[in-house]
């Protein structure tokens, strides 16, 4: 046993990333539909949304790229669904250099597609990216125009009749940041900080855990942590509105609830990798101690 | 011409005195070191105290600081584009000396000039760099979506890899310590998903108290997250922001240069 | 079998080029890599010229320059960036080095003490009060809070009482750091999953026909 474990020790690791694929890609060809239970985190995000009213105006902003998307974008896209099933306005940003404006043009185009009824430019608009984020964050404080002269193609973005009457981020009653790395806090502790504004995280679920500390002291109104946080963001909405409980059973694009089933298969790889590794290990110990 | 006196002052400081340093530094090369420094001064000082003096030519409407403001939105712009220089002298260096990976550099050369290409037509012609109205892709977002997007998220991907090829090898229980954040570590993977149901899937008999283990698990999951991982959290956080607080100082007052290329006896 | 888009074969022909590494590094990840640096290097360009320097400053200064004419600084200092790629007048991007990180550590300053010490210790200050559950949870908190700022004291030598305080707080981040190797794990998996699932249902499904 100690011999067949130590051979598996000294195991030449492609063979534990060949696992580690079809572990994870067998769910995908299979799925098995493991259930998804929800958290305090997640339902204070859902029901902070869900208390907003028809017209109200919020701020979507994609503080991500490609490198998070798997976990990141059923967040953005799930919250840009809840918004405009309550006919709740968003207004998205992209603060995120590496790709997080291209995310955000797709996102908006792919959820704008399945609400024809919805109008760009009143119902929701894409101011695209800028620079600087924390000098962002500051000006957005006072003057909205100042940062964003212009929508994401260009067009002043005083031609539209989402922004009249919205000059500042204190006139909007949300602000949702679906973020990795270092930006989606800035939010919370110079947006939210300095102006009151609300404010939701969608972050990754390596940066998650930090956001604890700021959700106990009552800095954000809710928390989506990686892709479980996501998953139980789409439950929340399939069990709320029907037609988005026939899209997520439905759709053959890639949903969080789907990959957690890859999630499950790979955590239960990673523990029993971990239990071997330290059974292998204590009776390597035992052994040369008896000696 | 709008001469508020927030711009007007603003433009004083970090134009007219740096050009004067300029002029100095060109005498005198002691001075390239010090003058910087009173610039830095005021770059630091005027977002601070704008937000607790509320004197309309400092933090009003048409004040130093929203200027302030609006202008390094525009300097983090070139900032971000800093790195360009350093690559494409770095690279062509290898190429002309035909260093050993040179062909790489090539592509990466190829790559660069190609997307920055497809980024200066969009700008030029006004086609953008998004979705046009129509649906389709402008060649910047074409190459987004099939070179950019797939690259980055593949190349991060391998992490996963990674990490359970370490979870085999290197995570032991060798100590104290080491055994709690083991310990907490599994209850956390096993509470955030639905593990135990996983398990039990094959068993009919054992789904009920799967389930019942598993919601048990996660309740002791979000008591770890929200009681010890909190407290240790906003250990952290209180502790690295006095420490950037009291570096901002430094920075400010010019005792740390070390950003400026400078030693302290510089 | 139906006809998979040039973009959707590119895309995975790369992604397997990437994935390739596992086995060994080859020629054809090298290329990935290269390519994928030089492709995000050329992706700066585009955002920064036209979702900044177009709308911000080159658009303001063309259509009403005598309102926006103090925005030449920031284009000047922008460009003394560059400067220091010219070894003999390279001091002279200083300046611009000078504003742009001195402004970003005003506001971080700002940040940090009013949206993380202050709220942060607020948070601490909870009602010991009662000899119930709630208060038991409180007091765990409020003890680990500052077992952790006592280990993180290393201006002073600790002491018999320190200690073991610091050891506490030690013990209280290794379970912070298991939950965090939790979270992390789920985060990376959740990058491979998204990457096998465009493979197998982008790519594959469609091009063999299902």
């Amino acid at each position: 046993m100690a011999g067949l474990l130590q051979r598996l020790l000294n195991l030449d690791r492609r063979w534990i990333f060949l696992f580690v694929l079809v572990s994870v890609a067998t769910p995908i060809v299979i799925p098995i539909g493991l259930p998804v239970t929800t958290t305090g985190a997640t339902r204070s995000a859902f029901e902070f949304v869900e208390s907003l009213r028809p017209g109200d105006v919020v701020w979507l902003s994609f503080d991500y790229g490609p490198s998070s998307a798997p976990e990141n974008d059923p967040m953005a896209e799930g919250f840009m669904r809840q918004c405009l099933e309550k006919k709740v306005r968003v207004i998205v940003s992209a603060l995120y250099p590496l790709g997080g404006l291209s995310l955000a043009n797709a996102s908006v185009a792919k959820v704008s597609a399945e609400y024809p009824g919805a109008e760009y430019g009143v119902d929701y608009i894409n101011l695209g990216y800028k620079d600087g984020a924390a000098a962002v964050m500051r000006r957005l404080g006072d003057d909205i125009e100042g940062v964003f002269p212009t929508d994401v193609s260009g067009r002043p973005i005083s031609e539209f009749p989402i922004m009249q009457g919205i000059k500042n981020i204190r006139s909007v009653k949300l602000v949702m940041t679906v973020a990795t790395g270092t930006i989606g806090e800035w939010w919370i502790t110079q947006v939210h900080a300095q102006f009151g504004t609300p404010v939701i995280i969608g972050p990754t679920a390596v940066s998650a855990p930090k956001y604890y500390a700021f959700l106990n002291a009552g800095q954000l109104v809710g928390m989506l942590g990686g892709m479980k946080g996501a998953a139980e963001y789409e439950k929340l909405l399939a069990a709320k509105y029907p037609n988005l409980g026939a899209f997520y059973g439905k759709t053959l694009l890639f949903t969080a609830t789907k990959g957690m089933d890859g999630q499950t298969v790979l955590h239960a790889v990673i523990l029993l990798f971990i239990l071997l590794g330290n059974i292998a290990y204590f009776s390597n110990r035992s052994r040369r101690a008896g000696r | 011409m709008n001469l508020e006196f927030g711009k007007v002052a603003l433009v004083a400081i970090f134009l007219l005195v740096p050009f004067a340093g300029i002029a100095l530094g060109m005498r005198a090369p002691s001075l390239r070191s010090k003058i910087p420094l009173v610039v830095a001064f005021f770059a630091g000082l005027i977002p601070i105290v704008s937000l607790y003096v509320p004197k309309r030519f400092l933090s009003g409407d048409t004040g130093m600081s929203p200027r302030l403001d609006q202008w390094l939105i525009i300097v983090a712009g070139f900032a971000l584009l800093l790195g360009i220089t350093n690559v494409i002298q770095n690279s062509t260096k290898k190429i002309t000396r035909r260093a050993p990976g040179w062909p790489y550099a090539a592509v990466l050369l190829a790559g660069l000039y190609v997307m920055s290409a497809f980024a200066i037509y969009g700008w030029w012609s006004g086609d953008g760099i998004g979705i046009r109205p129509d649906g389709s892709a402008t060649p910047f977002q074409w190459v987004y979506i099939a070179v950019f997007q797939p690259l980055q998220a593949t190349i991060f991907a391998l992490l996963a890899f990674f990490i359970a090829s370490a979870a085999f090898r290197a995570f032991r229980a060798r100590n104290t310590e080491a055994t709690i954040l083991l310990i907490a570590a599994a209850i956390v993977m096993s509470g955030r998903v639905p593990l135990l149901e996983f398990l039990a899937f094959p068993f009919p008999f054992l789904h009920g108290a799967a389930a019942d283990a598993s919601q048990f698990m996660g309740r002791a999951t979000e008591w770890i997250m929200d009681v010890p991982n909190g407290a240790a959290q906003s250990g952290i956080i209180i502790g690295a922001a006095l420490g950037a607080g009291s570096m901002a100082i430094r920075v400010i007052l010019g005792i740390e240069r070390g950003y400026l290329g400078l030693g302290k006896s510089e | 079998m139906h006809f998979v888009g040039i973009s959707t074969w590119l895309a995975a022909l790369l992604t397997l080029a990437a994935l390739s590494f596992l086995y060994k590094d080859n020629p054809f990840f090298r290329f990935a890599e290269n390519l994928f640096a030089g492709i995000s290097l050329g992706y700066y360009v585009g955002i920064v010229l036209n979702q900044t320097l177009e709308p911000n400053l080159f658009t303001p200064m063309r259509e009403d320059f005598l309102n926006n004419w103090d925005l030449i600084v920031p284009g000047v200092m922008g460009l003394m960036l560059y400067v220091r790629s010219v070894p003999r007048i390279g001091w002279i991007s200083r300046y611009a080095l000078a504003i742009y990180v001195a402004y970003y550590i005003g506001v971080e300053f700002t940040r940090k003490i009013h949206g993380e010490v202050l709220p942060q210790i607020a948070r601490t200050m909870l009602p010991l009060n009662a000899f119930d559950g709630p208060t038991l949870v409180s007091l765990i908190f409020v003890v680990g809070v500052y077992c952790v700022l006592i280990y993180f004291f290393f201006s002073k030598e600790q002491n018999r009482v320190t200690g073991p305080l610091a050891r506490l707080g030690v013990w209280f981040l290794m379970i912070s750091f298991g939950a965090a190797f939790g979270f992390t794990v789920m985060g990376r998996i959740a990058l491979l999953i998204g990457r096998l699932n465009f493979l197998i249902l982008n790519w594959l499904y469609p091009t063999i026909g299902l």
